[in-house]
């Protein structure tokens, strides 16, 4: 009978043998960027004491999953191992849970409950649990008659929110009778998501066809994006986007009848002008994507990275024409504490 | 009685089936995955429901991942995860078996 164990990759015994493995089963990314956020590994071992199988979580993410089948049924020890792993999860009171993996395994998970929210050639993206996106998407505000209305949406991190946020969304509610805003979710950025939605619902009070929400783990959450079977960054960008973007064509614009999504123009991010060129390749012709020019302040491009430069060497007053009023009064109120994020090294350079 | 969290018991080895029961709103929902749904789907929903019932849970959602379970395991494994979610494990409530 197999055995499940704890696995604690700080061991370099362990690690070397969880990696020598894995490696047998063709994973091989084992950067320290992906290892570094995993929670808890666990290993099967068979009667020999010898690894047959191997799991990791990474906050509610599945992770580096590999089973060795031979001399048993097939199936059996991957169940085992999903099940483990669930467990540790239940325990922690996680019941909502996603993987991302080679495509080839996605009916493997499909067989323990989880469901395909996207796949592309290469890979897929399922989720487990309770409450999942039907739930989520139940949750949001609607309107009468919705299916046969114009609803637009716009996805965004609004770190911090600026009027260069708040034109694209006017622009988008001018045109639109609804206009759904998904403030990203994942907290990696300077402003918190608590604070980044706070400060677009009250930036964009004003606006009565609008609807804040957060984009939860279900639009632009890099939580969710273990890229360790995928060989270079640009594969990794480009498959990212395509499951997103899939996402959001198939799973959520539907179920709100959302037929066109507005987007900035991106004339600086690489990564964020990849994403936008995917999004026209995949949601177009069904939902139309909209690409709204910059909005400028004394002929400036208004965004949030010069905000966060500003922010960094104290200098409001250059951040007061960027800003609507809720963000500013937020950020001077916040300062001290906003500098402190950034000298204990939070990263404002990014998205 | 009441949903206070959301419970799960059971596996998903073979023979066995994992139960997760989460608040609700709209009677007993019930989502049953199972490989032999097409010949015992009928059966293992009405086990699962009576059980629910003679608990005394009326709305909740259920998800059911069945591996081949008997009706004795279905039983056990619902009316575990239904304790778990209403918070009454210490108090196990067997004559619902």
């Amino acid at each position: 009978m197999d055995q499940v164990v704890d696995l604690y990759l700080n061991e370099p015994a362990t690690r070397k043998r969880w990696e020598s493995f894995l490696s047998k089963l063709d994973l091989h990314n084992f950067s320290e960027r992906e290892i570094k956020v995993i929670d808890h590994t666990l290993g099967l071992l068979d009667e020999d004491g010898k690894l047959v199988g191997t799991g990791s979580i990474a906050g509610n993410v599945l992770k580096y999953i590999g089973v060795c089948n031979e001399g048993v049924t097939a199936g059996a020890r991957f169940n085992k191992i999903v099940t483990a792993l669930q467990q540790y999860l239940f325990n922690e009171r996680i019941f909502h849970s996603f993987v991302y993996t080679k495509l080839k395994y996605s009916s493997s998970f499909q067989h323990l409950g989880f469901t395909e929210l996207a796949h592309t050639d290469q890979a897929a993206f399922l989720e487990s649990g309770t409450p999942n996106v039907e739930d989520y998407l139940a949750e949001l505000p609607k309107i009468a008659d919705q299916a046969n209305k114009k609803v637009a949406g716009i996805v965004m991190n609004a770190n911090p929110f600026t009027l260069g946020h708040r034109h694209l969304v006017e622009v988008a509610s001018q045109k639109n009778d609804l206009v759904y805003v998904f403030v990203v979710a994942t907290d990696r950025s300077l402003f918190n998501s608590q604070e980044r939605l706070q400060l677009v619902k009250q930036g964009l009070r004003d606006l009565p066809n609008v609807v804040v929400t957060s984009s939860a783990d279900y639009m632009v959450s890099s939580a969710t994006f273990p890229a360790y079977f995928l060989k270079s960054p640009e594969d990794l960008i480009k498959t990212q986007t395509t499951i997103d973007a899939r996402v959001f064509k198939q799973v959520i614009a539907p179920k709100l009848s959302i037929t066109s999504r507005f987007l900035g123009e991106e004339p600086k991010s690489y990564t964020t002008n990849l994403y936008n060129e995917t999004l026209k390749q995949e949601l177009e012709p069904a939902i139309a994507v909209k690409i709204i020019p910059r909005l400028q302040v004394n002929s400036e491009v208004v965004t949030a990275t010069q905000v966060r430069q500003e922010i960094k060497t104290g200098n409001l007053e250059a951040i007061k024409s960027f800003v609507p009023g809720s963000t500013f009064e937020f950020i001077k109120e916040n300062l001290a504490e906003l500098q402190r994020r950034i000298k204990e090294g939070m990263n404002i350079n990014g998205n | 009685m009441e949903i206070k969290t959301t419970g799960v018991a059971g596996t998903l080895e073979s023979s066995d089936i994992q139960i997760m029961i989460s608040k609700g709103s709209n009677g007993i929902e019930l989502d049953l995955d199972s490989e032999v749904k097409k010949a015992y789907g009928d059966q293992i929903t009405k086990v699962i429901t009576e059980t629910l019932q003679k608990f005394g849970l009326e709305n909740a959602k259920v998800k059911a991942t069945d591996k081949g379970a008997l009706d004795c395991v279905i039983k056990a494994r619902t009316l575990a995860a239904a304790q778990r979610a209403t918070e009454t494990s210490d108090e196990p409530e067997l004559e619902v078996l």
